[in-house]
């Protein structure tokens, strides 16, 4: 999978496994040539090599310390709380999931993967079969060692039509898995998937005992073992003394929800809390001007958009579409409602957190100029346009009325309806013309494109139908040549960018917020809580 | 008497299966169900009726109505539809909460209110009364979100008092641990509570001391102090033990801003997340406990006020 590693392997970037090799270089007394000599040998630039010399002699400076605790406040919980992997539906399960279980691989900060509880992951040619081989010696909390079995009745749980997995179709490539001895198992897929492995790593795929059935105590082989476990109410993890791996260094870790963003910031910023999820935009200079408190943005692929219906006749005018691309303010937006936390949208859901980004794509600016052409094109005159819009995240309605006053000013008639979150998805959403949306990031482009953009996808918000998107789509899966790779994935995007009714102005990063005590934070893109991938490496400084 | 609490607490009873069937239509009016949400969007079809088959919420309205209703009456409260998790289990997390809070707000927010309504009527006019009303006025303005900010802004964020948030168990504490553990959330709803009583009592007592009798003590030449306290505050009870039967009731019930806002878990929290999870099971269930709540203190209201006043307790 050399293709993988796209970004110059600075060291944030780096992969966990390299990180911590560089790291102990540096602790043995490598000098900076040592250094040098290995890095480039790995592919950098002398400037990289050097660069990640300095940062890693800083890391090793802060090595991690054993011991005491963190209480950590998410930004939801509820009595539908839930430590079944299957079943995970929101962020808080996400971290608990980190907590306590392991999973076959682990995703990286540039959206690679390296192995974790599978040492080896292998694939034959046309990424139809994946071998994974198991790390020996993992036990789980109450002592039992890992096997294949687990991992198979894991896997099994995410695959057929009964299954009650929330992640199935991330998976649904697989036709089996099968034991090849105790420590080995395969994946047997039914079209090609060289993606898979970073399916593996995300949050649903965690590998729980074999017949576990009852998850109100589980056992996993995570980081931390379950002391408490009540829902919505608050969990505590304690340090599970037989980690296989370097991680664990709290005594224990507390983490609760807390719903009101204000009360959340309060406890933050009385030292109450270690570390809070989704620092809401307004609050990112008041922690920034905070002692001791510090800002934790990932940068992102998650965005805010408009879904214009292309098959309702009053929004699917390709014309209309085109002016209100133009007439996005994308550099305001993730300046004014993102406070910079974010970056410009470019009317496609891949942005550069993305691995399969693509950087030729000229990025659509606001032009008042073209929108008024498009505008008077597209013939709708006076005819009011409404869009509805409700808070379902940061910058959702804004993006309405920032459009609303710049399609004023060219005579275009925008009605902004704002409405309550309550009962948004199942009334709203895919339902009116035009409504404004707020997705998150996925780990690949596949799986984002698969999910909402695809003809027949489930999410497709726009009801677009191009064949042609498809058939790219589904073949790219199989592609492991790095530039046709590269080729076929900007055209899916340039196809959206043009023709597509997903008005997309503005990327926003996962923004949270640590007190400066706080370390090993985690920057993988798909989540709050640096892609809820933290729980194993936080430590403190000051204890 | 006794015929008549009889009587009352069949109302009662009435009343709570009537809120039972209202409160189960309304579920069922809001948009999507349990087996949606808990799903997401991405749920194919299959396993929609997968999981409704389990849940049951493939059954008819009736059927679904009667189980719950079936269930309730042998003490069975059921799971939780969002989560599997036994409802009796997420109301054991909760229920202390949000009686402690309750309790020991009414203890500290009823005597101060009372006092300071029957003052402000023994003094009618007067700096006292003014400031007090001027208070109370300003307080029922004042909504408990703006409060309890106002409160955590000044004693934790300017004086560095205590914490923002109320967490950690209770386990094993005192009278006053608990109300220093709990001591924001107290105040903010004493101060929420307070205004509502205060001008209640003012206004009974002073709507009393108008009447003939009163007069006539006054021309009889008895200190103020002695009509209010002896004479006229009897005749009173009965309207100010009503608005504090209301706000003790409203304490158990109805603090979601305050439980969310300092983030302690209440069943006020836990019904609102039920009506957001469509999880119809235990808002039923929660539903019928605050009716209950103030069934029971509604009654114990009506007997306070007729046991009282003699024209109540022996009825032409």
């Amino acid at each position: 999978m050399k293709f993988r590693t796209k970004n110059t392997p600075d060291f944030e970037n780096m992969s966990l496994s390299d990180r911590e090799r560089l790291l102990g270089m540096v602790g043995q007394g490598a000098t900076r040539r040592d250094v040098m000599r290995w890095m480039m040998a790995l592919g950098a630039t002398a400037a990289a090599s050097g660069t990640a010399f300095g940062s890693a002699t800083a890391a090793w400076a802060a090595t991690p310390k054993r011991g005491g605790r963190l209480t950590i406040a998410d930004d939801q919980h509820g009595p539908a709380d839930t430590l079944d992997p299957a079943l995970f539906a929101s962020s808080n399960d996400y971290f608990r999931g980190r907590m306590f279980y392991g999973s076959l691989t682990r995703l990286t900060p540039n959206l690679s993967y390296e192995p974790e509880l599978a040492e080896e992951v292998l694939s034959n040619d046309d990424a139809t079969e994946w071998t994974f081989k198991i790390r020996k010696g993992v036990e789980f909390h109450d002592g039992k060692a890992l096997t294949a079995d687990d991992v198979i009745f894991s896997m099994n749980r995410h695959l057929g039509p009964d299954t009650i997995s929330k992640a199935g179709s991330l998976v649904d490539m697989v036709s089996e898995w099968v034991k090849v001895n105790d420590h080995e198992v395969k994946a047997v897929l039914n079209s090609p998937n060289a993606d898979l492995p970073i399916a593996l790593g995300t949050f649903h795929f965690k590998i729980v005992q074999d017949g576990a059935t009852d998850f109100s105590m589980p056992m996993g082989t995570g980081p931390y073992k379950v002391k408490e476990f009540r829902p919505g109410v608050r969990t505590i993890g304690v340090r599970n003394e037989n980690y296989w791996t370097d991680g664990a260094y709290l005594d224990e870790i507390e983490h609760f929800g807390i719903g009101d963003p204000v009360a959340r910031l309060n406890a933050f910023l009385n030292g109450d809390v270690d570390l809070m999820a989704n620092l809401q935009p307004r609050a990112i200079e008041m922690v920034n001007a905070a002692e001791g408190k510090e800002v934790w943005s990932v940068k992102s692929g998650a965005y805010v958009n408009l879904a214009c219906r292309m098959d309702h006749s009053d929004s699917n005018n390709i014309d209309m579409i085109l002016a209100m691309k133009h007439l996005m303010d994308r550099e305001r937006l993730v300046k004014g409602v993102f406070k910079g936390e974010g970056s410009l949208g470019n009317d496609q859901p891949i942005g550069a957190a993305y691995f399969d980004h693509c950087p030729d794509l000229p990025q659509r600016e606001m032009d008042p100029e073209k929108a008024a052409y498009h505008f008077k094109k597209s013939g709708i005159g006076g005819t009011t346009i409404p869009i509805i819009a409700s808070e379902i995240g940061p910058g959702c309605v804004e993006q309405c009325l920032f459009l609303q006053r710049e399609a004023k000013k060219i005579g275009m008639n925008i009605d902004v309806q704002k409405v309550t979150t309550d009962g948004w998805f199942s009334t709203v959403w895919m339902k009116a013309p035009i409504s404004a949306q707020s997705w998150n990031m996925r780990p690949t482009a596949n799986i984002m494109l698969s999910l909402a953009f695809k003809s027949d996808a489930a999410w497709n918000e726009t009801f677009h139908q191009d064949p042609e998107f498809d058939k790219i789509l589904v073949e790219v899966r199989g592609v492991q040549d790095p530039n046709l790779r590269k080729e076929m994935y900007c055209t899916l995007q340039e196809k959206i960018h043009n023709e597509n009714g997903c008005v997309l102005p503005a990327h926003r990063n996962y923004v949270d917020a640590n007190a400066s005590y706080v370390r090993g934070l985690s920057h993988v893109p798909i989540n709050n809580f640096g892609g809820s991938e933290c729980a194993p490496t936080l430590w403190r400084d000051d204890v | 008497m006794q015929a008549l609490i009889a009587k009352r607490l069949f109302i009662g009873l009435v009343t709570m299966l009537a809120v039972s069937i209202i409160i189960f239509l309304g579920t069922k009016i809001l948009p999507g169900d349990a087996a949606q949400i808990r799903l997401g969007q991405s749920a194919s079809a299959e396993n929609l009726a997968n999981l409704r088959e389990k849940l049951g919420l493939d059954r008819p309205y009736y059927q679904q109505y009667l189980t719950w209703l079936g269930n309730f009456l042998s003490g069975d409260l059921g799971n939780s539809l969002s989560g599997d998790a036994p409802i009796s289990g997420l109301i054991a997390d909760r229920y202390k909460n949000t009686l402690i809070v309750s309790a020991l707000t009414a203890l500290i927010g009823v005597p101060i209110s009372l006092a300071l309504g029957i003052a402000a009527a023994m003094y009618p006019d007067s700096y006292l009364d003014r400031s007090v009303s001027m208070l109370s006025v300003v307080l029922v303005a004042a909504p408990e979100f703006f409060t309890a900010t106002l409160l955590v802004m000044f004693f934790v964020l300017f004086l560095g008092l205590g914490s923002t948030i109320v967490s950690g168990s209770t386990e094993g504490m005192g009278l006053f641990a608990l109300i220093g553990h709990f001591a924001l959330p107290i105040a903010t709803l004493c101060f929420v509570i307070a205004s509502q009583m205060i001008r209640m009592s003012r206004a009974a007592l002073l709507n009393v001391m108008a009447s003939p009798y009163i007069e006539m003590a006054i021309l009889k030449g008895l200190p103020r102090r002695r009509i209010i306290l002896r004479h006229a505050l009897l005749n009173a009870i009965g309207p100010i033990v009503n608005v504090v039967a209301l706000n003790l009731a409203y304490l158990v019930t109805g603090v979601i801003v305050v439980e969310v806002y300092f983030s302690y878990q209440g069943l006020a929290t836990l019904i609102v997340q039920g009506v957001q999870t469509r999880d119809y099971v235990m808002v039923q269930s929660l539903g019928m406990i605050f009716c209950a709540v103030y069934v029971v203190i509604m009654l114990i209201a009506d007997i306070a006020a007729i046991m009282s006043n003699p024209r109540l307790r022996h009825p032409r």
